[in-house]
């Protein structure tokens, strides 16, 4: 599917997610990123970053939530509340965890208009040096447990990190160089057969055109099923247009995206 | 059609004293193939790297002289950055997979022609052409990262090829590859020098398949000048090349073969007593795997082998890039948990480190210490030994290394440093995945050494290689496996001696039966 869906799809999701705290629409749209990183994770180390965006969600709520412990008289309604908007920030982050293991990580390069191409480059790379971390260090510790050093205290830190920056470094330097070599930086550059907008591609953007549509009119006439009530907690009502807007964002699961498409170009 | 001409020039790195090309003047020829060879630490890479400008644009360092390339135009890499010489000259590194910018393979190709500004139309065509070049159109839509390594190495390569230029270098292409993989490259290299007229100059330390190819040498050698000529000159100056020209020098034939259709014809004037069968090495089984399968997921990449090392024995294990031999070796550390199937080191579980050690691929993954011998000891550490780490470094012969940084060192050396970090667990089997990468003759001398010493001490050992020479030289046993299965065991001149891919040199010029160039010189009767 064309990158700009993709990242068209990914800001809606976000957006969805930062105008709610109701689990009720929460909890479907971290099921939704799950699936659509199910269905298209590109293979590599990339599909396997997913894991660590979920890590790093479950991390959020905890602390949102263990923050609040610290007030004075304390009720159910803060612990609750704090517990749904460190949702909110898990399911963000889940939405972009999906999107980094579906798209492109150069998707943004070729997005980007000719002027921009150098920051847009370095927002690639920045991009591409997750994964590439993690892989490495996973090469790392099996290289030391093979031959006996388990890396699990501070102390034997060096043993891991040491290698994971240097070989970071080579690789840096060694694509530096391999760039430079092929005329990066010349001035005038061309681009190659741009993306093709397909039929998917205007699927998932109507899907998402909508969920943001409802979404923004939920929050102009302050919909009450958009904020979680705390004070006394209650289960939050459930407007079913929103629940049909989220659900819509689930559209790129169902379709079968990519290399199949390029195949029968 | 490019020429290149070095005038003069010398380099010596930033904070070292030493230069690594000292008055270097040569000229070659356009539509060269042209091999770059030398010790490891000789200059190889830099000396390419010196045709497209990367020295000194991006090392720095002490540079004087000049490089002119002539083509179309007259350029030298004083004035000219490499991306100025982009389209001109095209540089494949060593490891590709690190030197990859985007992520699908069309998009890499066309990675080039976007930065020299190349029109739509134009870079359709040269797309398509290049993907036809070099037998890659499947591949067009696959991401990089997903590529096995000849398929990696042949993208690079179009990517590379994709702006027309007339140079390529490349810095040791083949060194990952299996023989047949390496094969492709090498011809797809030689259809590039026949048909387009494109100057190819490459550094590469295996010689027995380039050797054939090229038809210029450039010999590098620390503290001598350089030598240029024919390729059987320059190695024998040298004393190096691959296993035909060793035996020409141990049967003194001169000049001594490159090639083994050279070899064949000058095997009549030896006359050799019957191939001695070595003796059958007996010991007590130490590994035992048996109806091993294994996988990723769904994806099944071993199915049932059975696999024995048993003390004193030295198994090579063989087979194409994809093959299974990485994750055959995963499971004997206990490191991948087999779908089905069992492996028992003396008749307890593997476990990583304690009785079963293994040397990965880079050694630049577990080297993390100031100095040698404290890598060593980092180990010997960990394993709570009491042993010395001189012990371990004496093993590899590298003992005049201990109080060096473990970075100053060659590849070659590097290598070894991480061999004798991981014997030095004392593990009664040790594994090592492909260690033969950028081994010159002289650490590959002392790795070979140091196998069978410690082989005869009782300890299993199993090497996953390339590197059919190696394994005709060290290993007792072989076991070939192809998509996850075992396909042949035995002895090496059983598996190996009238395989079309994996017969050793003397295998294809004597027939099996014959795996060294020493054994076949002890051999020789009149």
């Amino acid at each position: 599917m064309h990158q700009g869906a993709w990242l068209l799809w990914a800001l809606s999701g976000g957006l969805v997610a930062i105008t709610t705290t109701n689990p009720f629409y929460l909890l479907p749209l971290l099921g939704i990123a799950w699936v659509v990183h199910a269905a298209h994770a590109r293979p590599g180390p990339q599909a396997r970053s997913f894991r660590i965006f979920l890590i790093f969600g479950a991390l959020t709520i905890c602390t949102r939530t263990a923050l609040v412990l610290f007030l004075p008289d304390i009720q159910w309604g803060n612990i609750v509340e704090a517990a749904m908007e460190g949702l909110r920030l898990a399911v963000l982050l889940t939405v972009f965890g999906a999107y980094n293991t579906v798209s492109d990580p150069f998707g943004v390069l070729r997005l980007s208009p000719r002027r921009w191409h150098e920051p847009a480059l370095a927002a690639s790379l920045a991009l591409s040096i997750a994964p590439r971390t993690i892989a490495a260090v996973s090469t790392v510790r099996e290289a030391q447990r093979l031959r006996g050093i388990e890396v699990r205290r501070w102390r034997s830190l060096p043993a891991l990190a040491v290698p994971v920056l240097e070989t970071g470094m080579e690789e840096a330097v060694v694509l530096a160089e391999s760039m430079d070599a092929r005329g990066h930086g010349r001035g005038r550059r061309t681009r190659y057969r741009p993306e093709r907008w397909g039929r998917e591609a205007t699927f998932v953007s109507i899907a998402c055109v909508f969920a943001v549509g409802v979404a923004g009119a939920a929050l102009l006439r302050n919909d009450p099923s958009l904020a979680l009530s705390a004070f006394p907690v209650t289960w939050p009502a459930v407007a079913p247009v929103m629940l049909v807007a989220i659900v819509g964002l689930s559209v790129p699961a169902w379709l079968s995206l990519g290399d199949q498409t390029r195949a029968s170009r | 059609m490019t020429s290149i001409n070095f005038e003069r020039v010398s380099f010596a790195y930033p904070d070292s004293g030493d230069r690594v090309l000292d008055d270097v003047t040569l000229s070659i020829a356009e539509g060269s193939f042209v091999l770059v060879t030398g010790d490891t630490g000789a200059g190889k890479s830099t000396f390419i790297r010196a045709i497209n400008g990367l020295v000194p644009h991006f090392t720095g360092g002490e540079y004087s002289g000049a490089v002119t390339l002539r083509g179309d135009t007259v350029r030298n890499t004083l004035d000219c950055a490499p991306r100025d010489l982009a389209d001109l000259v095209a540089f494949v590194p060593q490891d590709p997979a690190a030197a990859f910018v985007v992520d699908r393979v069309e998009d890499e190709i066309a990675y080039s022609l976007e930065n020299l500004g190349a029109d739509r139309a134009v870079m359709r065509r040269r797309v398509e052409e290049t993907l036809d070049t070099l037998n890659i159109a499947d591949l067009r839509d696959r991401s990089v990262r997903t590529l096995s390594g000849g398929e990696r190495q042949r993208v690079a390569i179009a990517a590379a090829l994709a702006p027309g230029p007339g140079i390529l270098l490349l810095d040791e292409p083949t060194s990952q590859l299996d023989p047949q993989g390496a094969e492709d490259v090498l011809a797809a290299l030689q259809r590039l020098v026949h048909d387009l007229g494109i100057t190819v100059v490459l550094a590469e330390h295996r010689l027995e398949r380039v050797a054939g190819f090229v038809d210029l040498a450039v010999g590098l050698r620390r503290g001598e000048s350089v030598t240029i000529g024919q390729p059987a000159r320059v190695l024998e100056k040298l004393g190096s090349g691959p296993p035909v020209a060793r035996l020409g020098r141990l049967v003194g034939w001169s000049p001594p073969p490159l090639t083994v259709r050279d070899a064949r014809r000058m095997a009549p004037r030896l006359s050799l007593a019957e191939p001695t069968g070595t003796e059958p090495v007996t010991g007590a089984p130490v590994l035992a795997a048996a109806g091993l399968s294994a996988g990723y997921g769904r994806n099944l990449v071993l199915t049932d082998i059975d696999v024995t090392l048993a003390e004193g024995h030295i198994v090579a294990l063989m087979g194409r890039n994809g093959a299974g031999k990485t994750t055959l070796l995963r499971c004997l550390t206990g490191l991948h948990t087999p779908e089905s199937g069992t492996v028992a080191v003396r008749g307890e579980p593997p476990v990583a480190g304690h009785n079963v050690a293994l040397c990965p691929q880079r050694p630049e993954s577990l080297l993390f210490a100031e100095s040698v011998a404290a890598e060593v000891e980092a180990t010997l550490k960990a394993v709570g030994s009491n042993a010395s780490a001189d012990a371990a470094l004496d093993a590899l012969g590298i003992g005049e290394f201990r109080d060096a940084h473990p970075r100053d060192l060659s590849a070659g050396e590097r290598l070894l440093v991480a061999i004798a970090s991981t014997v030095a667990t004392d593990a009664p089997v040790l594994l090592l995945d492909e260690p033969t990468r950028g081994l010159d003759h002289e650490s590959k001398t002392r790795l070979v050494r140091f196998l069978r010493s410690w082989a005869s001490r009782g300890r299993a050992v199993m090497v996953a290689t390339h590197d059919v020479e190696l394994a005709a030289q060290v290993a007792t046993s072989v076991v070939m496996i192809a998509t996850g299965e075992v396909i042949a065991q035995g002895k090496p001149n059983d598996v190996l001696g009238d395989s079309p891919v994996f017969a050793p040199q003397m295998a294809r010029v004597f027939g099996p039966g014959w795996l060294t160039p020493e054994q076949v010189a002890a051999a020789v009767t009149s």
